[in-house]
């Protein structure tokens, strides 16, 4: 194994990192409001598509990566709307999220399979720190997205420990009726949570069709969505370790294909599965440690709200 | 910031309520669909017919979509047991894979043995398959109370992995062309055909469904079910063991998709591939849940399913994408869920000071 | 401000006029009427089911009310929602306290005001101070899980004092307290009237409303009986008249069991730990006899429900052991225990006694239906006409059988319930809290049925917080305080006073 190997392997951990990371990050902040949605695969998808259809239009990577997050917002909207407001089951509406966003996507994307990517995200130059061996090449030659997303993550985590915002956040998944009684919109902050929760995910997407293989094809997201959905209960709802998850996970990601580059004899297919088998043991580990305490899961997670039920 | 308009619950829930909700989804879902469709460029009119053509309008067709509501109905029926007792089975997906594999592998060990019983060993085989599965977060479930939709929806993943690795290594066959398929099943394995398309694996999940929407519906065991689904302390008051009530019905769940990962492998493919499960695990979710978890309402539910997926099919021919179909799926159940809610709860306007009852979707 | 009707130069700070309120099944206010002087404890009184809470829901803006006025110092107000209550200064204090459970005290109170960025030591410092200054003592940096049930009252009244709240809502605040909490939240209350505030002191307990309050009002039905009578001109046989209304003496006062027979129930020192390990019945002993009905007397939450449900089965005990007719079933199962003729009305009808979502038929055979089976199938036929029979015989008002269960009141739901659980004739009923909440028919129902089968000669145990009850029925009462049985009572020579000093854990020897 040569330098060049180790440090396209460690570029490709951080790529798909930043992947699984701004979706993961989407996913915490809706089931941090008391909102799951199993639609990340969905959102992605749709995200992704819009973005790589308005980078063919436009040709510039900025205003498709925006168009990829609004699509993102919207589309969840759609969630939000039959489970929030509404109060529908989060389970089903989500799942219903997923696979209507996969048609979607499909749909929308029929005539964009054989467009060639119209724009891209480069790697950035940092100029001297792009120099530095190793370094400079693995971390300071990603693309703009991730350093987005490294700077949403810390974001999320000021908002979520060190303001009102996030307190009255973490309010509404925690006990609606407590946030409901001090004063709080239930239904607004939460429709709030999901739609930054579905921009994340079109983010996410916009950034496998615009930067991490640039294109567009049906199935493009391949279940990634879904180890979002992991990487927020295997990272215990907090944005810190949900990047240390997503970094693990993307290691497995990019670890995947170059297996046998390293001479490893394990099919990369069992490989792959660690992430969901990870995730098992982290949730059961999580239920044992919650006997004798509350548990580190928004406790009204799942369950819609109203206030004049009686 | 004061809404102008507030839910307030019915005195009582809306008689038919679910089946004008269903309704309500199909319309609403046609609706945004044509909306779609004249986007881009079609006309929802003609596609629509041909999607009904094509799904009801001739022997064929009808085989074809009770041939794809086999699998829904079977993984509906396994998200509906699960769920008249409050559980989710969000994992038939991956158990219609383990089903498979399993079935697969009885072929493989018992190929010699004459049709009949190599396919009641393959049916069983994929039974015991999907159960195991399910076992994991039945365990986790009923002694550690781990959330059981995310531990199933987590194996649909493995599960998926599990069959790509064995049709890209070990079971890959060797005649075929670096194709990541496993070899053919020995030909007495196939389900007898019925008609058209149709093979006996109709007869099955038909037997199953009835069996299990009666059963449930008249016997203790559903009866116990549906208290315990209801509320947990009401059922061990009735001395009822929820640990293994909910251990046993997640099993059994898993079974249930594991016998539609059978019949698929013996019915409808004649090997062992990836895509065996063709995403009828998560489409069986929908299905159940406009069914209300009621194991009698999914039959007539996973025929509509079925009867928009081969629609959907069809209309590729006119240049219409399939997902359509999947969008539809979507819409209807959208649709259907924010109906339903308007069979326990009214619209009210808010004005100041008093509130005035308005007309609702009712 | 045209038709104030306070007696002080002052407008009130509180008034609410003719409010009414209407849920599916129910009307929880018909024209309630209340007015609060600034400065003043104001009690609220009624029974359960008068509609108390739901009007002061009205006021904290978390109901709104069909028809009414809603004054606050004689400026009318029209709360959309909590926010807008709250914003006007008005706080309530459920009794389901509204913490949660894994955000530190400070991060509660400030949960309702606080400035955009949060900075956890000066906000911790903040709520310290505001506590001391009301003498309220508390840990702003402990999580709430960790708490007391008074220490979380605390935090709740912190989080109205720290948006300063002019009028503040208890519901029941003493429900959930120890005497001594309680006394402590006398001296809150009474600190916090002394700064101008008004304090609306939701109660039923006469002894309270003496000590902590200057004014109450009165509801019955969802109406006002009494208006604003000051406390100290206040006899407590008035009140409770003006309570419960002019037929209360219905109350059976029952002849007492002249024969009672050997002990049908005999609980030995039982001792039962909750899920955080805290010991909730302590060593108790009891015993009751054939045609004996024994009550347990005692405040909310000290003891009652673990130690019903462990006699039921439903609760696992860390010691001792129940006996039932000479045969021990202490490790028995819920549904041996009821095969062996033991019955169980728990104090959640809905939801522990019945399953509400399932229909009237299928509640009535919860305890029957593995003899109603023909193979594995349920006997539907059978079931239906087991079902007919309890209703016929307790006249359960119902609409259709098929409907679910959640649909029928409070009374219909205790008539079913109650007589499912008679119906295999057992030898010992458990019932805990049977007539709460039931309006005046349904109270007078359940207590002639259990009086009528302790005539049959089946023992009774009678576990009640409605005192004149309890003092109506038993042969024997007992007292439970903080998980112990302290004291036990003749209830033909003791006196309701007596009685209230052991439940509030002031035990003179009785013995």
């Amino acid at each position: 194994m040569n330098e060049t190997t180790l440090i396209g392997l460690f570029i490709a951990v951080l790529e798909f990192g930043t992947l699984l990371y701004l979706a993961a990050l989407g996913e915490t902040i809706a089931e941090k409001s008391g909102v799951l949605n199993l639609g990340v695969e969905g959102m992605m998808a749709v995200g992704g598509v819009t973005a790589f259809w308005a980078g063919v239009e436009t040709g510039n990577p900025w205003v498709a990566l925006l168009v990829g997050v609004i699509a993102g917002a919207v589309f969840s909207a759609l969630h939000g709307i039959v489970s929030v407001v509404l109060g529908a089951d989060q389970v089903v509406s989500g799942l219903a999220l997923t696979i209507g966003g996969l048609g979607l996507a499909a749909f929308i994307g029929q005539d964009l399979v054989v467009e060639p990517p119209g724009a891209r995200f480069e790697a950035t130059n940092l100029g001297p720190l792009s120099d530095i061996p190793w370094i400079g090449e693995i971390v300071f030659s990603q693309t703009a997205v991730a350093w987005i997303a490294l700077l949403l993550g810390i974001i999320t985590w000021l908002v979520l420990t060190r303001t009102r915002l996030g307190l009255i956040l973490r309010a509404v998944g925690e006990s609606a009726s407590a946030a409901d009684s001090s004063g709080t919109s239930v239904v607004k902050t939460r429709m709030i949570a999901v739609m930054i929760g579905g921009a994340l995910a079109g983010m996410s997407g916009a950034y496998l069709t615009l930067a991490l293989a640039p294109g567009w094809s049906e199935g493009t997201t391949a279940g990634r969505g879904w180890i979002a959905v992991a990487l927020v209960i295997f990272g215990a709802w907090q944005p810190g370790r949900v990047g240390v998850g997503a970094l693990l996970f993307g290691g497995l990601l990019a670890l995947e294909p170059r297996l046998q580059t390293f001479g490893v004899e394990i099919s990369p297919i069992l490989l792959s599965m660690l992430p969901y088998l990870l995730t098992i043991a982290v949730l059961v580990l999580l239920s044992i440690r919650s006997r004798n305490r509350p548990s580190v899961a928004p406790a009204a997670i799942g369950s819609a709200y109203r206030r004049e039920d009686r | 910031m004061a809404a102008p308009f507030a839910f307030e619950k019915r005195d009582k829930p809306l008689r038919g309520g679910q089946i004008r909700a269903f309704v309500v989804g199909v319309v609403v879902a046609l609706l945004l669909g044509s909306i779609l469709l004249l986007i881009a460029g079609h006309d929802p009119i003609t596609i629509y017919t041909k999607m009904f053509d094509s799904a009801f309008g001739s022997r064929r067709g009808i085989s074809t979509t009770l041939t794809r509501a086999v699998p829904l109905g079977l993984a509906g029926l396994a998200v509906a047991v699960a769920g008249s007792m409050g559980l989710w089975n969000i994992g038939a997906e991956g158990q219609i894979i383990a089903g498979a594999i399993a079935g697969a592998w009885v072929a493989r060990l018992g190929g010699d043995l004459p049709g009949p019983a190599l396919i009641t060993l393959m049916l069983l085989g994929a039974v015991v398959g999907g159960g195991l599965l399910a076992l994991g977060p039945a365990i986790a479930r009923a002694s550690l109370g781990v959330n059981e939709i995310i531990t199933t929806l987590m194996l649909n993943e493995v599960a998926i992995r599990v069959v790509r690795y064995l049709v890209n290594g070990p079971w890959k066959d060797p005649d075929g062309n670096n194709f990541p398929i496993a070899p053919e099943l020995p030909d007495q394995s196939a389900l007898p055909a019925l008609f058209e398309r149709s093979n006996i694996g109709l007869l099955i999940a038909a037997a199953v469904l009835l069996g299990f929407g009666v059963y449930t519906a008249r016997s203790a065991w559903g009866y116990e079910l549906r208290i315990a689904g209801s509320s947990e302390k009401a059922a061990t008051y009735a001395g009822i063991s929820l640990k293994a009530k909910v251990f046993t019905v997640l099993v059994l769940s898993g079974a249930i998709a594991g016998l539609a990962g059978g019949i698929e492998l013996t019915g409808s493919s004649d090997r062992l591939v990836e895509g065996v499960a063709n995403g009828w695990g998560y489409a069986g979710i929908i299905v159940a849940a406009l069914a209300l978890m009621r194991p009698s309402g999914v039959a007539a539910v996973a025929v509509a399913f079925g009867a928009v997926q081969v629609g959907g099919l069809s209309i590729q021919t006119l240049g219409v994408p399939a997902a359509i179909a999947s969008i539809l799926q979507a819409l209807i159940l959208f649709g259907a869920l924010s109906a339903a809610v308007f069979t326990n709860y009214r619209l009210v306007r808010r004005s100041s000071g008093v509130t005035t009852a308005t007309v609702a979707t009712s | 401000m045209s038709t104030t009707t306070t007696t002080t130069t002052q407008p009130a700070a509180v008034e609410l006029t003719d409010i009414w309120k209407r849920f599916p099944g129910v009307i929880a206010n018909a024209g309630a009427n209340l007015v609060v002087r600034p400065g003043t404890v104001h009690a609220v009184l009624g029974e359960n089911g008068a509609g108390k809470t739901t009007l002061m829901n009205v006021l904290a803006g978390v109901y709104r009310p069909e028809e009414g006025t809603v004054r606050l110092r004689g400026e009318v107000q029209n709360f959309a929602n909590p926010a807008a209550a709250i914003g006007a200064g008005v706080v309530m204090v459920h009794q389901e306290f509204r913490l949660i459970p894994t955000f530190t005290v400070a991060e509660n109170v400030a949960l309702g005001e606080s400035p955009r960025i949060l900075a956890r030591r000066s906000i911790e410092d903040a709520v310290g101070e505001l506590a001391e200054r009301f003498g309220l003592a508390t840990e702003p940096s402990k999580e709430v899980w960790q708490l007391s049930m008074g220490e979380r009252q605390r935090v709740e009244i912190l989080k109205a004092l720290w948006r300063d709240a002019k009028v503040l809502i208890l519901d029941e605040p003493t429900a959930v307290l120890t005497p001594n909490e309680a006394t402590e939240l006398g001296r809150i209350v009474a600190t916090m009237a002394a700064d101008g505030r008004s304090i609306i002191f939701i109660s039923h307990k006469l002894d309270e409303v003496t000590e902590f309050c200057d004014e109450a009002t009165v509801l019955r039905g969802g109406e006002t009986v009494a208006a604003s009578l000051p406390v100290d001109a206040l006899d407590a046989g008035r009140l409770a008249e003006l309570m419960v209304g002019e037929a209360t003496e219905v109350s059976i006062r029952r002849q007492r069991s002249t024969v009672v027979g050997d002990p049908v129930l005999d609980v030995r020192r039982l001792s039962v730990r909750d899920t955080h390990g805290v010991a909730v019945v302590n060593d108790v002993s009891l015993q009751v006899g054939a045609g004996e009905i024994v009550g347990i007397a005692g405040v909310a939450g000290n003891g009652q429900r673990p130690l019903s449900d462990a006699i039921a089965g439903l609760q696992a005990i860390e010691d001792g052991s129940v006996v039932l007719d000479g045969a021990d079933i202490t490790s028995e199962k819920p549904r041996a225990r009821n095969a062996a003729g033991l019955a169980y009305v728990p104090e959640d009808r809905l939801g522990v006694g019945l399953a509400p979502k399932l229909n009237v038929v299928e509640n009535s055979i919860l305890r029957s239906y593995r003899s109603l089976t023909n193979g594995p199938f349920i006997d539907r036929g059978a079931a239906r006409a087991s079902c007919e029979a309890l209703v016929e015989t307790y006249s359960v008002k119902v609409g259709q059988l098929e409907a679910p269960m959640a649909g029928l009141s409070g009374g219909n739901l205790q008539r079913l319930l109650v007589g499912r659980e008679l119906a295999d004739n057992p030898t010992v009923v458990v019932a805990a809290q049977p007539t709460r909440g039931l309006d005046v028919q349904g109270v007078a129902a359940i207590q002639e049925i259990l009086v009528e089968q302790s005539r049959s000669g089946v023992g009774i145990l009678l576990i009640s917080e409605d005192l004149d009850e309890l003092l109506a029925l038993s042969d024997r009462l007992l007292v439970m305080h903080e998980g112990s049985v302290v004291a036990e009572f003749d209830p033909d020579e003791t006196s309701r006073t007596q009685v209230g000093a052991a439940m509030a854990g002031a035990v003179e020897d009785t013995h």
